[in-house]
């Protein structure tokens, strides 16, 4: 006990100077503070009086002004349009009911406007403006400014919009804003969101939002004690967001649309050089100046229920059985992995047979003796059986790919949907029942599991006719400092890649191509017809074909193609959903878009 | 300790030797007067903060915490041996970190901020009880080891875990200013029971060194209050505001204040969480330099008595917890008065005995009354000042 109570008066020896450390670090503390009161109070209190008593500080956002979005050549695109606003300062109206029911008659506030009116009022300060309803008309806002007094607090207020010059040209690409939530603030973390704050949400308004928005200023007024504004005392200016110059040409834009009106499908230019989309087209499409206006709720179920989905942006969340389009990788494939040359040889009588299943090619009578040219050419089903069978399913699926498919492009959009390459270890994975030797066969000619999207199926073309590279598409104009990114290169052959090239010039130019009513006027253009079953053909017994007539379950045509042969400058794919085959629907479109661009590239470079 | 126990008393105040009348003549009666002449002072602010008569049942409120507190206090000085926290701090302390998982737990499932668990009759905050009780572990885990030669690494593996473990589960809360609490009192029992002080000038050098890690770990909100504290101009719609408000009110105030209840700034919606965190600016717009300096020196005269029955306590697990306990109200003071005036980022820590809110106050109150059973239990007592 003795010895433990020494060692406790030892400890405190040493125990108070730590004490005593303690009292002088919270007196350093108090003395901090002290200082900081005098400095306050004392030294500056007159500035702070001033500012506080008989003066009051509003602050004010001045929003920024948002970028515009202009094409390759500069035209606009989207454009910032003046917006009358009637706006009331909420600690300044007293009732807002009260002012609500009185300004009711000057501007329609529906019952949703209201609610959403008074739920905002509860959400900001009450010296922040409240927006109460925006573009006004002109009748609108005069009649208000000439009672402008009679509603103290209340003032019409200007701020911009989006406008688009061009209406629904490229709706899609171009995407259109809406008010913030929480999903978006949590995605633009980076950015200090105010509620009811506008944020571009599809689209290139999407995809380049931190560039577009700029940044907001802000204004201190001082106000007196009614809230009247006495000065501005200080201005932190916006800086607005810089103008943003696309890939896409405005006019063939426009004129892919036009190609493509009436019917449902899409279209996808790319410069198949660097990966620049020319021109990204989703048809049927929407006016985006709606989104700014509003939707009444009939506009809104009818966008929405629409079976031909207008909301979509097919080019990249559309996923459709590529068809006779893929055969172009399925015969690089087989080069590449030697299951035949340029010599090899295949004798199609129609339909080929297996595990007494018999698979039918779209010629009944059959092509006759086929090497992997012509097999193109003449799009011959049994060729490409026989040698996706050679192949195998695993191979094939390794081999495309390197061309891109079943993989995201990462072009940036949002809701870009990969397509799919199916294996055996993905049917494993997904169904849990082993591959059925037939699939690799209907694989072979692009029906069954196999899916990509428009975007994508340009992407390959483009590949085939770039010499096997694989960009990253992409809306940035590239550059010297900014060189397209390779997402495959050079995995195939250049022998192998002439070869199906010269497969694919036959199409359109071959005496027997499947595409050649449809030659472009000033060039030589390769390209490949292709056919995705929607629903499986029915046949009759002898095994003619029965036609379908119901449009819903009409084939989707599809074409891809390139130009001109020897030094391309564009490459195309096109799908027209229940358009039946390649050759009739979806070929012609390309054709009047090749048409269109070369005529413009000759007069500006004449 | 020869004296006789009075059988009377045996079973009330445990089996230890002092009697009624020792212990309210042992009891600090300067302490009961300074807390209450503070929240006095804190009822006249808190009225004009919630805008007056029309509001004041905040103030009732208040006062009947003051007065639950104040009978806490007593009942935790004068009752009990003179052992009883010792023995029971470790349970303490895990009953406060299973109820801190509860809330982790369940705050988990909720996706949001939640510090309180509902237990029908009252809500208790995990949190504010593991203040004390940390305090309270750690004094004993260093009272049952003497380490003559000062605390080094090997002793310190324990106090950090328990120190962590609590820390971690707020931080999660998410409640940064506890968790910073919980830390800095942590550190001042270590320090206090004999850290070497290489070791002491090291952790603070490690502290300084890791401060870049946390800030990586910080929420984006939380950076953005730290970066507004030197530069609240640049964002004054958002976190700045609050700093530019409360600046304008305190220095307005000049050195005699505008009045009771006539603080433009209080008074017209312009200060945020006036009768809360930022009540200190309410006081100082209203009540000047004058009413500022009053209220600092209360606090002053209440942290120097306590560390004075630290100096006089009579052993190691006495002294330990005083010095954490008033290191936790101290740091409040300190930290809150700091973020108020400009001079630290915004953290959500009320001002002790002056803000609106029953936890932190019951707390403290608690807080005190352990403190004056250490005062009471005290070897040479200075008599009642």
């Amino acid at each position: 006990m003795a010895s433990l109570e020494n060692e406790y008066e030892h400890f405190k020896v040493d125990a108070r100077r730590r004490l005593i450390l303690l009292g002088g670090l919270f007196t350093g503390g108090a003395l901090l503070i002290g200082g900081q009161l005098f400095h306050l109070q004392v030294m500056n209190g007159g500035e702070y009086r001033n500012l506080a008593e008989d003066n009051r500080i509003s602050l004010q956002p001045i929003p920024a002004l948002r970028g515009r979005i202009l094409d390759r050549h500069g035209r606009i695109l989207v454009d910032n349009s003046p917006d009358f606003q009637l706006s009331v300062i909420p600690e300044l109206i007293g009732n807002l009911h009260a002012f609500l029911k009185r300004v009711q008659s000057y501007v329609d506030l529906t019952p949703d406007r209201i609610e959403k009116i008074v739920r905002q009022m509860h959400r900001q300060r009450s010296f922040l403006p409240l927006m109460i309803q925006s573009h006004l008309t002109w009748a609108q806002v005069n009649q208000i400014e000439s009672r402008i007094h009679t509603f103290p607090g209340a003032s019409i207020q200007v701020q911009t919009t989006r406008s688009y010059p061009n209406g629904d040209v490229a709706a899609h690409l171009l995407g259109y804003l809406g008010e913030v939530n929480d999903k978006d603030s949590f995605q633009f973390s980076s950015i200090h969101f105010r509620s009811g704050d506008i944020v571009g949400k599809t689209g290139m308004e999407r995809m380049f939002e931190l560039v577009l928005r700029g940044k907001e200023g802000v204004r201190e007024m001082e106000v007196n004690a009614v809230g009247r504004h006495i000065r501005e005392l200080k201005r932190q200016p916006a800086r607005p967001g810089p103008d943003l110059r696309l890939t896409i040409d405005m006019e063939l834009q426009a004129e892919a649309e036009r190609a493509l009106s009436g019917v449902s499908g899409a279209t996808v230019c790319l410069d198949p050089n660097n990966g620049e989309v020319l021109a990204m087209v989703s048809q049927p499409s929407y006016d985006p100046n709606q989104f700014i206006r509003g939707f009444s709720n009939d506009e809104w179920k009818r966008l929405v229920t629409d079976p031909k989905r207008p909301l979509i942006n097919k080019a990249i969340q559309g996923q459709y059985p590529p068809g006779s389009t893929f055969k172009m990788v399925v015969a690089l494939a087989a080069l590449a992995e030697g299951k035949i040359d340029a010599s090899t040889r295949h004798h199609c009588g129609g339909s080929l047979t297996r595990d007494n299943h018999t698979f039918y090619c779209w010629k009944s009578g059959g092509h006759g003796s086929m090497d992997v040219v012509s097999a193109l050419e003449q799009s011959c089903d049994v060729f490409f059986y026989k040698v996706s069978e050679a192949l195998g399913i695993d191979a094939l699926a390794r081999q495309a790919k390197n061309m891109g498919l079943g993989s995201l492009t990462e072009i940036g959009l949002e809701g870009e949907r990969p397509g799919l390459m199916p294996s055996r270890a993905w049917k494993k994975a997904t169904f849990g029942h082993a591959w059925y030797p037939g699939e690799t066969l209907v694989t072979g000619i692009g029906q069954g599991a196999v899916l990509a999207t428009p975007l994508q199926l340009a992407n390959m073309v483009a590949a085939v006719a770039n010499g096997g590279r694989v960009y990253r598409p992409t809306f940035a104009l590239t550059s010297k400092d900014q060189p397209p990114v390779l997402l495959h290169a050079n995995t195939f052959k250049p022998a192998h890649l002439a070869l199906v090239r010269k497969g694919l010039t036959a199409v359109i130019n071959g005496k027997s191509g499947t595409a050649r009513q449809f030659k472009p006027d000033k060039v030589i253009a390769a390209g490949k017809t292709g056919t995705s079953q929607v629903v499986k053909h029915k046949r009759e017994k002898s095994g003619k074909l029965i036609k379908e007539d119901n449009e819903r379950f009409k084939d989707h045509a599809l074409f891809v193609c390139y130009a001109p042969v020897d030094q391309p400058r564009i490459a195309i794919s096109v799908i027209v959903e229940h358009g039946g085959h390649g050759s009739t629907a979806a070929a012609p479109v390309a054709q009047r878009i090749m048409n269109f661009f070369f005529d413009k590239l000759g007069t500006s470079e004449s | 300790m020869n004296i006789p126990p009075d059988d009377k008393n045996t079973r009330l105040l445990g089996s230890s030797s002092l009697g009624w009348r020792d212990r309210l003549a042992r009891f600090p009666t300067s302490l009961v007067i300074l807390l209450t002449l503070l929240s006095l002072g804190g009822f006249v602010v808190l009225y004009s903060a919630v805008g007056g008569a029309e509001n004041n049942g905040y103030v009732w409120r208040q006062v009947a915490r003051f007065g639950v507190g104040l009978a806490l206090m007593l009942i935790i000085a004068l009752f009990g041996s003179e052992k009883i926290y010792r023995r029971y701090a470790y349970l303490l302390y895990t009953i406060a970190l299973l109820l801190l998982i509860v809330v982790f737990l369940t705050g988990s499932i909720g996706m949001g901020a939640r510090r309180w668990l509902a237990l029908g009759f009252l809500n208790l905050q995990p949190s504010e009880l593991m203040k004390v009780a940390l305090v309270l572990a750690l004094a004993r885990y260093f009272h049952d080891r003497a380490i003559p030669m000062g605390i080094g690494l090997v002793h310190l593996w324990i106090p950090m875990v328990m120190i962590i473990l609590p820390t971690a589960l707020i931080v999660k809360q998410p409640d940064l200013g506890t968790s910073i609490l919980l830390i800095t009192v942590g550190m001042v029992v270590v320090v206090a029971a004999g850290l070497k002080w290489r070791l002491f000038f090291g952790v603070l050098f490690l502290i300084g060194a890791s401060l870049p890690l946390g800030w990586n770990m910080m929420h984006d909100y939380q950076r953005r209050r730290i970066l507004t504290l030197f530069s609240p101009e640049k964002d004054p719609l958002g976190a700045g505001y609050h700093i530019i408000q409360s600046k304008i009110a305190i220095g307005s105030g000049g050195i005699s204040g505008k009045g009771f209840m006539a603080g433009s700034q209080s008074q017209l919606n312009f200060l945020p969480e006036r009768h809360t965190d930022f009540i200190f600016s309410v006081l100082a717009e209203e009540w000047g330099l004058i009413g500022g300096l009053l209220l600092l020196s209360l606090y002053c005269m209440i942290v120097l008595r306590t560390l004075i029955i630290a100096n006089m306590a009579s052993d190691r697990f006495g002294f330990l917890t005083v010095v954490g306990l008033t290191a936790l109200f101290s740091f409040q003071v300190l930290v809150n008065m700091g973020m108020v005036i400009g001079l630290l980022p915004v953290v959500g820590i009320p001002l002790p005995m002056i803000s609106y809110g029953g936890s932190s106050m019951l707390t403290l109150m608690i807080a005190m009354g352990l403190m004056a059973h250490v005062s009471i239990h005290s070897k040479q007592h200075g008599g009642t000042i």
